[in-house]
């Protein structure tokens, strides 16, 4: 796992080689049914998705960056079972705060869905390069501007860290002190974060010139260096998603107007 | 791309800029034309126009910066003020200082990046890999290429940067100040890949400061205030300037004229040797005054007295998490009034050490004193009062709108009463030469000023030790004989000042010390006639390091003596 | 089908509700996709300068976000790229900005990143942004603190105060409905009332926009008047801004109030040195008394600092935060209710918490949560975005067409 790679495992499991655009549309596809469907659909959306991850050989990085969203998922839980608007059924109390039937039922479902959601999303970075997902979308009609902002920005949080450990040293070297009051911490932060700011923005306009004399801002067309591999069965697999998709969609708006 | 026979592929004709909002253009009647396989450098001082000149010589005036453009500029017959979008591309290219801020940004290997320029130009996929190929190859950068372009060094990122130009077909290149920010051997690596291009029959425009470089040019372009001042060879023009604008030439350009050699080859070290050598005693004694009399002494002094400080540090070992020693066991005492340059090479642990100072560092073993007393315990912002730490990279500390409130910032941390605050950056200011500037935007002066400002803001805190990590790292020979007087005038106060750089002219003629770092230990240690004596050659050599050039000449020469400057080694002729 | 507009049923909720939670989901993907599409298509327009500079406002707003989440403040801050691309660049840049940042965060490895949970307020960024470009364009940036035009700044924030009055008294006088009354006939009946009350509001504060800028606020240029009211506003909202903030954090049911330095699961919170920071909070009346003689010392300060050179020029940067944060917390309400059940794992946790046990629902908490952080947010954010542009370079600020036009000298 590096600055720039992001989340990805470098490997070639049968989750690695879908095309992009396959996995973008089942992360669609099991965010949908989770949000729309009954809860019920919940469990058997999980043991699938973790079927998959542990058959590409998955399950240890997927493990540790549960870590992720842990204190999330803990605090939906917690703070719905104990503050439960209009909770009747106690299920325990400590001292002044009672556990809520309601307010766990609600606080599971909800962690639920955003550990299905987290873990969809995860076993997508997991397997797939950024650059590989956008070079497909913009096969597909997508803006390769966007593309490049979207490349250049994740690019740039990893250079930003790096630039503000740089600053931290050069401000307390000027006697920047960063103990003492939570007001004098709080001042501190201007000439911490501000040349974090104004030396990246400083920078855009050499790198837009830099840029420019690459061709990037004339545009007669692009042709594209990345090749993403679409095996046959991917087409296959995509139609049954958006068929899927569709589905779900139907079946949540049917259930709205019943 | 071949050229038709009689088309010169960068013709700039009686060229004027004017920025909107400016009441001076920033060049006027500027001419130059560049032929296929010719070097062309362009030297000047600090808002000269150089960069306004590289900027239209590449077609970005007036169709990506909005500025007024009269006279014409063609590449390749091409009119640049006419061209239609996309024509100019893969005709000329440009690179800039900062390494960083030339690749992409969005790429995740050298080869991609190189991609990035024949995607935008609609390249077919089947012509790219052996494009690619071939540019890499003809770069000499083939091992780069499935590296991670932000893992480079800067050397290697600029040399990543030419390539991509190259491998768009460009035959015109044009570069401002390409090797500001690199070390010696980034330098060396990116002066030989501009000549192997020319060979090849590439046209080069490159706005430079280091001698190195612009002698290897085969024309140089010297501008000032916005206006051509001299051209020629580059030996003769730097001559004609330096005469014109009060400037001092390079030492070797000095010693070629002393020699009465032909200033084709002012470069030439073997050439100025033998010129010497035939000369003798003859050759005269000054030719241009050398660099420490062209400027009167700084008329300054500290505004508050303060008690010397005596630096020590002892048996100083230093680990990285990984558990590398980066210093191992370093002991050094530095007395008030010294001044120290500390040499080697790129992770010889140089900056690591001085990190101890001001606690920036805590050590694994040994200790550091102040004045007898250890450091430790002590926090970095209190240690600030008493050792004035300037980093390489101002951009990595200026934050404030104005350069005045910038330099008060030091002060004020140490809680200095704000009337003794103004006193103490008007005072800095002055130091530096900057306090027409005190209103400014820092960030709207060019880095050679950027680095002064950071350097003011340290001033300002009245120090006792200076510490400065690469002062003059994309300096000016302006910048660098200002930071040079400060480091005088400080001595004279009494004070210390410890340096890191890459620069062996400006430490032999600035310090009275030089130390010499390798693999995290001390290898040499005394003052520079001494450590750049030609017995001291093979343990340079092993640090990467090479002796200043007065003293390389007179190593040739066989002379005894160890001159630092050209009037040191003439006067050694003489005697 | 009868949409409760305020009151969306969340999962399993036991209050009465009618609109089940599902058509909140389609309703913010619907706008989300639309919005995306929108802004996609302007995106052909944007030049490589822009481009560049939303690649770092996005790396900056992930960057002061997060450390916001790691510090479990009760603001979010991460914004501050997207309102500098909307000034510099325009809306459609700034909401490309948003939009593309909350996508981005939530897939980057990074401490404080929330995860892919992120991605959901992405449409809220992108109205940032919007509200951002307009804000710009008219000139918040810009004002001189004698500009004329700063009149219909100061007849808004008029409305807005009017309106917020008008409210107070009906509270006052008849008292609000119990819109989350028990029996399911009379919330509804109540939350009707409770609409008509707050159209009528809404409807005092326009018409007292209306006719201030026609009459008390209508500035000649060189007017004297405009610097001495634009001071006066100014320290009025430092007042009202530090009275805001000192009783939300200290009064008997504040923020202060929750942290005990344990977290709800019995574990010692590490953030603030699991200090119990209970005794921080004041009770009635000490407190209200102590809020209001901080602030008053604060608006005299603001006054005295903005009768100097051109400071109370930040009135007009503050009313853009402000009503940007309005819309925000409208927003993204729905969205914490419906996905999070109001619950995001930052800072602002507390604060939902706060308002549950003060006994609002799901959804109203979540909104109050939301009105309560964001307009103090999005100020805060404009504040820092003003001091950006006033220390930004000229050779920067002039690559952009609205760098000058949008921005003060």
């Amino acid at each position: 796992m590096s600055a720039t790679t992001g989340y990805f495992v470098s490997g070639s499991s049968w989750l690695h080689r879908r095309h992009p655009l396959t996995k973008l549309l089942a992360v669609a596809f099991i965010l949908l049914a989770a949000f729309l469907l009954p809860p019920v659909v919940l469990p058997i959306l999980a043991v699938a998705i973790v079927a998959a991850i542990w058959s590409a050989g998955l399950l240890r990085p997927a493990l540790h960056a549960m870590r992720i969203p842990a204190f999330l998922l803990l605090s939906i839980l917690i703070v719905n079972s104990l503050f439960f608007p209009g909770a009747t059924d106690k299920l325990m109390s400590v001292g002044p705060l009672s556990v809520s039937r309601e307010g766990l039922t609600f606080g599971l479902i909800s962690a639920g869905r955003i550990l299905l959601a987290f873990l969809a999303s995860m076993t997508l970075l997991f397997t797939t390069l950024a650059d590989d997902a956008l070079e497909a979308l913009i096969a597909r009609g997508a803006s390769h501007r966007i593309a490049f902002v979207v490349l250049s920005a994740v690019q740039m949080v990893p250079r930003m860290q790096a630039r503000a450990g740089a600053i931290l040293e050069a401000q307390q070297a000027r006697g920047l002190s960063l103990e003492g009051s939570l007001l004098r911490r709080i001042r501190a932060l201007v000439p911490l974060i501000g040349p974090v700011m104004l030396g990246s923005l400083v920078d855009v306009r050499e790198r837009t010139f830099a840029l420019e004399a690459r061709g990037f801002g004339a545009r007669p067309g692009r042709t594209a260096y990345r090749v993403v591999a679409d095996p046959p069965i991917d087409r296959w697999l995509r139609l049954l998603l958006v068929v899927g998709c569709v589905a779900v969609v139907i079946v949540a708006i049917s259930g709205v107007l019943r | 791309m071949t050229q038709e026979d009689g088309v010169i592929p960068l013709r700039i004709q009686d060229i004027g800029v004017r920025y909107p909002g400016r009441r001076e253009p920033s060049l006027q009647a500027v001419s130059i034309s560049v032929a296929a396989g010719e070097r062309v450098g362009v030297a000047g001082r600090t808002g000269a126009g150089k960069s306004t000149l590289a900027l239209a010589a590449a077609g970005f005036i007036p169709r990506v910066v909005r500025a007024r453009l009269e006279g014409g500029v063609a590449i390749e017959g091409i009119d640049t003020a006419a061209a239609a979008p996309g024509e100019l591309l893969g005709r000329v290219g440009i690179v800039f200082a900062t390494p960083a801020n030339q690749l992409s940004a969005s790429k995740l290997s050298v080869r991609e990046e190189l991609a990035f320029g024949l995607e935008n130009l609609a390249v077919p996929r089947s012509e790219m890999d052996p494009r690619i190929d071939a540019t890499l190859a003809r770069l000499a950068i083939g091992h780069l290429a499935d590296r991670e372009p932000f893992a480079l060094s800067g050397g290697e990122q600029q040399r990543v940067a030419i390539a991509s130009i190259v491998a768009m077909g460009t035959d015109v290149l044009v570069l401002d100040e390409p090797t500001a920010q690199l070390d010696p051997a980034g330098t060396t690596s990116v002066a030989d890949l501009l000549d192997e291009l020319a060979r090849d029959g590439a046209s080069i425009l490159c706005v430079e400061h280091d001698p190195a470089v612009l002698g290897g040019m085969d024309r140089c372009l010297v501008l000032d205030r916005g206006r051509q001042v001299a051209s020629g060879i580059p030996g003769a023009a730097l001559v004609e300037a330096a005469e014109a604008l009060d400037l001092t030439p390079p030492t070797l350009v000095l010693l070629a004229a002393a020699a009465g050699i032909d200033l084709a080859k002012a470069f030439d070290e073997e050439a100025i040797a033998a010129g010497l050598q035939a000369r003798g005693g003859a050759a005269p004694s000054v030719v241009a005054a050398p660099p420490n009399t062209t400027r009167a002494a700084l008329a300054w002094a500290p505004p508050r007295e303060r008690a010397p400080v005596r630096v020590a540090v002892e048996d100083l070992v230093h680990r990285y998490p990984t558990g590398i020693e980066a210093v191992r066991g370093v002991s050094l005492s530095i007395e008030p009034g010294e001044s120290v340059a500390i040499l080697g090479q790129n992770g010889s642990g140089k900056t690591t050490l001085v990190k101890h100072l001001n606690g920036l560092l805590r050590p694994a073993e040994g200790r550091v004193l102040l004045d007898g007393a250890p450091t430790e315990g002590r926090s970095i912002a209190d240690l600030a009062g008493t050792i004035g730490f300037v980093f390489q990279n101002p951009d990595e500390q200026l934050f404030e709108r104005s350069v005045e409130r910038e330099v008060a910032f030091g002060p004020r941390n140490l809680g200095i009463a704000a009337c003794e605050i103004s006193t103490l950056v008007a005072n800095s200011l002055a130091a530096v030469g900057l306090t027409e500037e005190r209103a400014t935007n820092p960030y709207d002066l060019d880095l050679s000023r950027r680095k002064l400002v950071a350097l003011a803001g340290v001033l300002a805190m009245n120090p006792a030790v200076l510490v400065l990590d690469e002062p003059t790292t994309g300096q000016d020979a302006d910048g660098i004989a200002q930071v040079g007087l400060v480091i005088d005038a400080m001595r004279a106060a009494g004070r210390s000042v410890i340096a890191i750089t890459h620069d062996m002219e400006f430490a032999a003629s600035r310090f009275v010390r030089i130390v010499v770092m390798r693999e995290g230990t001390i290898v040499a240690d005394g003052p520079p006639a001494t450590v750049f004596a030609p017995s001291n050659r093979e343990l340079l050599a092993s640090t990467g390091l090479t002796p200043p050039p007065a003293a390389r000449i007179a190593a040739r020469l066989r002379l005894g003596a160890v001159p630092l400057d050209a009037a040191g080694l003439l006067a050694a002729l003489r005697s | 089908m009868n949409v409760d507009w305020l009151q969306v049923c969340a999962e399993g909720q036991t209050t009465p509700c009618v609109a089940p939670v599902q058509v909140a989901y389609l309703i913010a993907l619907l706008v989300g996709v639309v919005l995306f599409a929108l802004v996609a298509r302007r995106s052909r327009d944007l030049t490589t300068g822009t481009l560049v500079l939303m690649g770092v406002a996005i790396a900056i707003n992930i960057a002061v976000g997060s450390i916001t989440v790691l510090l479990r403040l009760p603001i979010y801050l991460d914004s501050i790229g997207t309102v500098l691309v909307g000034a510099l660049a325009g809306p459609w840049a700034g909401a490309l900005t948003g939009i593309l940042a909350n996508l981005i965060w939530s897939i980057l490895p990074i401490p404080g990143g929330g995860g892919p949970t992120i991605a959901f307020y992405a449409p809220v960024a992108g109205v940032i942004g919007l509200m951002a470009g307009f804000w710009a364009s008219r000139g918040v940036f810009q004002f001189r603190a004698d500009d004329a035009r700063v009149g219909g700044f100061l007849s808004l924030a008029a409305g807005i105060v009017a309106a917020g009055l008008a409210f107070l008294v009906v509270q006052i006088v008849i008292g609000i409905p119990d819109i989350s009354a028990a029996d399911p006939a009379t919330a509804l009946d109540n939350q009707g009332r409770f609409v008509l009350i707050a159209i009528a509001c809404v409807v005092i504060g326009a018409v007292v926009a209306w006719v201030t800028a026609r009459t008390l606020f209508a500035f000649h240029s060189d007017d004297p008047r405009i610097r001495s009211y634009l001071v006066a506003a100014t320290s009025i909202a430092a007042f009202a801004i530090v009275f805001a903030l000192f009783r939300l954090l200290f009064s008997p049911k504040g923020y202060f109030s929750g942290v005990t330095g344990v977290k709800a699961d019995g574990t010692p919170d590490g953030f603030l040195g699991s200090a119990n920071l209970t005794s921080l909070a004041l009770p009635d009346p000490v407190g209200l008394i102590a809020g209001l003689v901080l602030a008053g010392v604060v608006g005299y300060l603001v006054w005295t600092w903005a009768r100097r050179g051109d400071n109370a020029r930040l009135f007009p940067v503050w009313i853009g935060g402000a009503t940007t944060g309005l819309i925000a917390a409208a927003i993204s309400a729905p969205i914490s209710a419906g996905v999070f059940g109001g619950v995001t794992g930052a800072g602002t946790d507390a604060l939902v918490a706060l308002f549950r046990t003060l006994g609002l629902g799901v959804f109203q908490s979540a909104f109050a949560q939301g009105l309560t952080s964001d307009p103090l947010d999005k100020t805060i954010s404009y504040t820092v975005v003003f001091a950006i542009l006033g220390a930004l370079p000229i050779t920067v600020r002039t690559m952009y067409s609205r760098g000058e036009a949008t921005v003060a000298e």
